[in-house]
C-alpha cells in the first residue's frame, strides 16, 4: 500500500516542488533587477545571443507563416466570394496569435535551449559553485540578464515576425491569387486595429520571460553528467513550448 | 589533541543527509590558523561536502559552523557572500569558465569585487599566474591547457583577491606521479608564501604527510581522529593504521 502511495505521491510531489522553486528564482531573479551592480556586458551579450541571432529565422518563420495563412484563408473566403477579407485575416492572425506564439516557440528552441545547455554545463562542471565561492550571486550574474534580455527582445522580434507575415500575406494574396489590391489594404486597415499588435506584444513579452525562465531553471536544476544536460535541454524546450501554448490560452481569455 | 587556541574553521557535531543517504552523523573538525590541514577519507564519505559546508555553499542539517568564531549556519544571505570572500576554492577539476580566457578567469573576482584599474588588474593577474609557475598562457582558453595546468589557474584565481583560506578539493586525484608531487609542492609553497590557512581534502596518504601540519580522518560520517601530523601518524587507532597501511582488512569495510 506504501509504495503504491509513493508511486501515485512523487510526480505530485515532484511537481509541487519544481513550480515552487521555478517560482523562487522567478522572484530572486526580478530582485536583482533592481540591485546593484548590473550586468550591461552580459545583457548586451544575450541581446545578440537571444535577439539579434535569431532575426533570421524570425524572418523565414513569419514571411511563410504569413503565405501559408493566406493560401489556406483563401481557399475559404473565396467560396463567399469575399476574396479581399484574406488581408483582414492574416493581419488579424498574425498580430493577435502567430506572430507571438510562433516566434518565442522559435526562440525558445534556438535560444532557450542553448541558455539550458550553457548553464546545465556550468552546473555539472562546478562551475555555478565556483561563483558561489568567488561570492558572485549565480542568479544575478546568469539568470537575471538573461530574463531581461528575453523581456526586451521578443516584442521586437514579434514585431518583425508579424510585419513579415503581412508582407507575405500580401505577396500571395494580391500577386499570386490576384486580389484586389486596393480592397485588400482596405480591409485590412478597416478591421485591424492597433490594440491587436498590443495584445501580441504583451504576450511576447510573457513569452520572452517564460521561455528565458524555463531555460536558466532547467540549467540551474541540471544534474549528472553530459546525459543530464542533454536531458535538461529537450525538457527546457519540451516545457517552455507547453508553458507558452498554456499562457497564450490565459492570456487570450483575459484580453479578448 | 589540538589546542583551542587560534582556530579559524570549526565544525561542531555537523549532520548532513541528502535524501536517505546520511552523509555526515556528527562531524567535530578544528582547523588552526596558518598551516595545512589535510582531511582524509575514502571516498565516498562526504568529503567535499564538508569543504562547501565550510564556505556556506551548502548548509548542515544539523550542528555548527564557526568561521573565525562566527557562526555560518546562522549567518544572513549577505553575510554568507562576505564570509565567502575569506576564503578561495580550488575545485577538482579546476571549475575554470570556459568561455572565458585564462587571463579573464583570474582577473574575475578582481573585477567582481575591487574597483582597481584594468592596470592593476593585469599587474595582479600576472603576479598570481607567476607564482604558481605559469607564463604566456593568458591569453589561452581551458580548454586547451592540461589538467596540471588548469588546477594551476584555478589556484590562481583562488589567490588572487588574497583570501585568509584555501580549501583544495582532492588536488592530486587524477595525476600521474610528477604532477602530483609539483601540485603538493605548490600547495605548500603557496602556503609559505601567502601565509594563510590551508584546508586540503585528499585521499592520497604520501601527499598528505608530505604538506601536513595537522590532520583529520573521517569515516562513515564521524571523525575518527583530529591530530597534528605526529600524534597522527603514531596514532594506535585502529582504523588510522588500515588507512595510513592501505590494507583492506581492518575495521574500515569498503564492501
Amino acid at each position: 500500500m506504501d509504495k503504491i502511495l509513493t508511486i501515485i505521491g512523487a510526480p505530485f510531489l515532484n511537481m509541487a516542488s519544481g513550480s515552487g522553486k521555478f517560482f523562487l528564482l522567478f522572484i530572486e531573479s526580478i530582485v536583482w533587477l533592481f540591485r546593484p551592480p548590473f550586468r550591461w556586458k552580459q545583457l548586451f551579450k544575450q541581446i545578440e545571443f537571444i535577439g539579434a541571432n535569431s532575426i533570421s529565422v524570425i524572418i523565414l518563420t513569419g514571411t511563410f507563416t504569413g503565405m501559408v495563412f493566406a493560401f489556406q484563408s483563401y481557399i475559404g473566403f473565396h467560396k463567399f466570394g469575399a476574396d479581399y477579407m484574406v488581408g483582414t485575416v492574416v493581419g488579424l492572425g498574425m498580430a493577435r496569435e502567430l506572430g507571438p506564439v510562433l516566434s518565442a516557440i522559435m526562440v525558445a528552441a534556438r535560444a532557450g535551449s542553448a541558455i539550458t545547455a550553457e548553464i546545465g554545463t556550468m552546473k555539472v562542471t562546478e562551475q555555478i559553485d565556483a561563483l558561489h565561492s568567488l561570492a558572485v550571486d549565480p542568479v544575478q550574474y546568469l539568470v537575471t540578464p538573461r530574463i531581461l534580455a528575453g523581456l526586451i527582445v521578443m516584442p521586437l522580434l514579434n514585431s518583425i515576425a508579424v510585419f513579415c507575415g503581412v508582407v507575405g500575406g500580401y505577396f500571395v494574396g494580391v500577386k499570386i491569387l490576384d486580389i484586389n489590391k486596393t480592397l485588400y489594404l482596405q480591409y485590412m486597415y478597416q478591421y485591424v486595429d492597433l490594440s491587436d499588435l498590443y495584445n501580441g506584444m504583451i504576450k511576447s513579452i510573457v513569452f520572452g520571460l517564460l521561455l528565458t525562465l524555463v531555460g536558466c531553471y532547467k540549467g540551474m536544476n541540471t544534474e549528472g553528467g553530459a546525459e543530464g544536460v542533454g536531458k535538461a535541454t529537450t525538457e527546457s524546450v519540451v516545457l517552455a513550448c507547453v508553458l507558452i501554448l498554456v499562457f497564450d490560452y490565459i492570456l487570450t481569455a483575459f484580453m479578448f | 589533541m589540538i589546542e583551542d587556541k587560534n582556530i579559524i574553521i570549526e565544525l561542531k557535531d555537523v549532520y548532513k543527509s541528502f535524501g536517505k543517504h546520511d552523509v555526515h552523523k556528527g562531524i567535530n573538525v578544528k582547523v588552526p590558523q596558518g598551516g595545512i590541514t589535510v582531511i582524509l577519507g575514502p571516498s565516498g564519505t562526504g568529503k567535499s561536502v564538508l569543504l562547501k559546508e565550510m564556505m556556506g555553499l551548502l548548509l548542515p542539517d544539523k550542528g555548527e559552523v564557526f568561521i573565525e568564531g562566527v557562526d555560518i549556519t546562522k549567518a544572513s544571505k549577505v553575510d554568507l557572500v562576505n564570509i565567502r570572500k575569506k576564503f578561495g576554492m580550488l575545485f577538482q577539476n579546476a571549475a575554470l569558465f570556459d568561455s572565458m580566457t585564462v587571463y579573464e578567469n583570474v582577473a574575475f573576482p578582481l573585477r567582481e569585487h575591487t574597483k582597481f584599474k584594468e592596470s592593476k588588474i593585469k599587474e595582479l593577474v600576472i603576479e598570481k599566474l607567476r607564482l604558481v609557475g605559469l607564463n604566456n598562457v593568458e591569453y589561452k582558453l581551458p580548454s586547451e591547457l592540461s589538467g596540471g595546468m588548469r588546477k594551476r589557474v584555478g589556484l590562481a584565481r583562488a589567490i588572487v583577491l588574497e583570501p585568509k583560506i584555501i580549501l583544495y578539493d582532492e588536488p592530486t586525484t587524477g595525476l600521474d606521479p610528477i604532477m602530483r608531487d609539483v601540485v603538493d609542492d605548490l600547495i605548500y609553497s603557496t602556503q609559505k608564501k601567502l601565509n594563510i590557512t590551508s584546508v586540503v581534502i585528499s585521499h592520497d596518504i604520501d601527499s598528505a604527510f608530505k604538506i601536513a601540519d595537522y590532520m583529520a580522518m573521517i569515516y562513515d560520517g564521524k571523525t575518527v581522529l583530529n591530530e597534528t601530523k605526529d600524534n597522527f601518524k603514531n596514532s594506535d587507532n585502529p582504523y588510522v593504521q588500515q588507512f595510513i597501511n592501505g590494507s583492506k582488512d581492518g575495521p574500515i569495510k569498503m564492501f
